[in-house]
């Protein structure tokens, strides 16, 4: 463990907009208020805030008179291998960098990226927990984190196809639309798989998957390091040129998307593409008449929506799922509290789902999700992410709820109209 | 014919015994419950060769919840997977009796 490494770090990504935004923090504390963890636990030491102060110590005691001085006079400590250590564990498995904290913030600060940044100075330094930075080895070395090796993926995309009777096309030439799905996408998911495949079929989509950009997870964005970030980012965008495709459209996976969509561009050379997100594209398909859907086909009990950070909040897709809900139950759809932007994450995002040790706070913060579902009556939450997905399945299964989860995508594929 | 049944074998622990050749609909439907089920799976395969539902088992590895299987000859690397957060561990047995008690013994 190197503090040197992680300082030096945050040192090179400080630049005038971190320096702006860490000056215009007053500490009003506001941003507590808006995070989950620190809404079900009340530990202050959540709060998004203090979340950035290695961020903030490193900022001011190497660009501020006021830091050199708390810094020389010993008001103030420099950043340790054990700041580190405990930092690691707030920003790691505290935090989702679901973003929340950013929007109610009265200064505008953007406390989701800088708390990126402080995963950045400490995946540079080598402090991430041992099972994030694991299944980034493995996506360094066999291509994904989760055990989608080249043959894995032939093999579940041949039993997709045949079992589901979808045609999965793998590197065809000529098509005008690259899919990418998650890795627990395929393996966790495999009829959300051919649920997508059946939308795309139906609407005339001239798409392929990539065996060689076959995933679309990015662990190496959860640990918060560019490098890794760019290399994952990389296979996909490589897949995009050689297939010479006008379109990407990640499935359902948020950060997978928030990656592709915003970081890639800041970060490397990005081909020409439009890159989309399923919902979205669910969403212009039954705007634009390309695809039809069976009016009330799941009009039965009672059915709310789960709005994913990065794909809602962060994309923006908050309507398109709404429109299509508003189809398939018209009367059964009813929207928890919050909602919309104001929705709380579910707790596994930011990779906090890979990593064992959290999982009790993981449940903890689940809680006020389940407590909302709840207070609707429904018996069915909906969604677009397949990481929140997996959250909601394990988190019932703890909480021996019996509420179903579905995919946005499987709905609409079921109730596809010829 | 039903290419399975699910019988309850006591709290937490279900039955799933292979009767017979899978359809498409089948497949489907066992993916469908193996993401919703909560509990552990005791994994019945008298009805059926090694060969038969190998592809099958071997494409539901991922999915499945804490499982034992018995009753047919098995080749153990179809259940070999890259071990990770979501998946769980599942075990080949000769008998019933070895799979039942093992299965009994794992905490969720």
């Amino acid at each position: 463990m190197n503090a040197q490494t992680a300082i030096d770090t945050f040192v090179k990504e400080t630049g005038g907009w971190i320096a702006s935004q860490l000056e215009a923090c007053t500490r009003c504390g506001i941003c507590a208020e808006a995070c989950h963890f620190y809404q079900a636990t009340g530990i202050p030491e959540y709060a998004p805030v203090w979340k950035i102060e290695l961020l903030r110590r490193a900022y001011e005691q190497r660009f501020t008179m006021m830091g050199k001085v708390k810094l020389a006079m010993g008001f103030e400590k420099p950043i340790t291998g054990e700041d580190l250590t405990t930092w690691s564990d707030l920003v790691y498995q505290a935090c989702t960098v679901c973003n929340k904290c950013s929007m109610v913030c009265p200064m505008g600060i953007q406390l989701g990226p800088l708390i990126h940044d402080v995963r950045s100075g400490l995946a540079e330094a080598g402090v991430v927990p041992a099972d994030l930075a694991e299944a980034v080895q493995k996506q360094v070395e066999e291509g994904s984190p989760l055990g989608v090796t080249d043959d894995v993926f032939e093999d579940r995309m041949e039993w997709v196809a045949d079992e589901w009777e979808v045609d999965l096309p793998i590197d065809e030439a000529g098509a005008e639309t690259l899919v990418v799905f998650s890795s627990i996408e395929i393996m966790k998911f495999p009829d959300n798989i051919a649920a997508i495949a059946e939308i795309l079929n139906a609407a005339g989509e001239k798409w392929t998957l990539s065996s060689k950009g076959r995933e679309v997870v990015n662990f190496g964005f959860y640990e918060g390091s560019h490098e890794r970030t760019k290399l994952f980012l990389g296979r996909v965008l490589d897949a995009a040129r050689e297939l010479g495709v006008k379109k990407i459209v990640v499935t359902e996976c948020g950060h997978a998307y928030d990656a592709l969509r915003w970081t890639a561009a800041n970060i490397m050379d990005v081909p020409d593409v439009e890159i989309m997100h399923i919902s979205g594209l669910i969403g212009e398909y039954v705007g634009r008449g390309r695809i039809k859907l069976q009016q009330g086909a799941f009009e039965n009990g009672t059915l709310t929506f789960h709005d994913a950070c990065k794909i809602q909040r962060r994309g923006g897709h908050i309507n398109e799922p709404r429109q299509v809900l508003n189809i398939l139950a018209p009367t059964s759809f009813k929207e928890m509290t919050p909602n919309r932007e104001a929705s709380i994450c579910c707790g596994g995002g930011g990779g906090v789902i890979a990593i064992k040790e959290a999982d009790d706070l993981r449940y903890e913060t689940f809680k006020l999700k389940l407590e909302q579902i709840e207070a609707v009556g429904a018996d069915t939450v909906v969604m677009t992410c397949s990481n929140c997905r997996l959250q909601f399945l394990d988190s019932f299964k703890h909480y021996e709820s019996k509420i179903k989860v579905m995919g946005l995508s499987e709905m609409v594929a079921e109730a596809l109209v010829e | 014919m039903a290419s399975f049944t699910l019988t309850p074998v006591e709290r937490g622990i279900m039955r799933c015994r292979h009767t017979g050749p899978f359809s498409h609909e089948q497949v489907q439907a066992l993916a469908k419950f193996l993401e919703d089920y909560q509990g552990k799976l005791l994994v019945d395969l008298t009805g059926t060769t090694g060969d038969e539902c190998a592809r099958n088992i071997k494409q539901f590895r991922p999915m499945m919840p804490i499982t034992a299987i018995f009753g047919t000859e098995l080749d153990p690397s179809i259940l070999d997977i890259s071990e990770s957060y979501y998946t769980h561990e599942v075990r080949y047995f000769e008998t019933e009796a070895e799979a039942l008690a093992w299965l009994r013994d794992q905490e969720e």
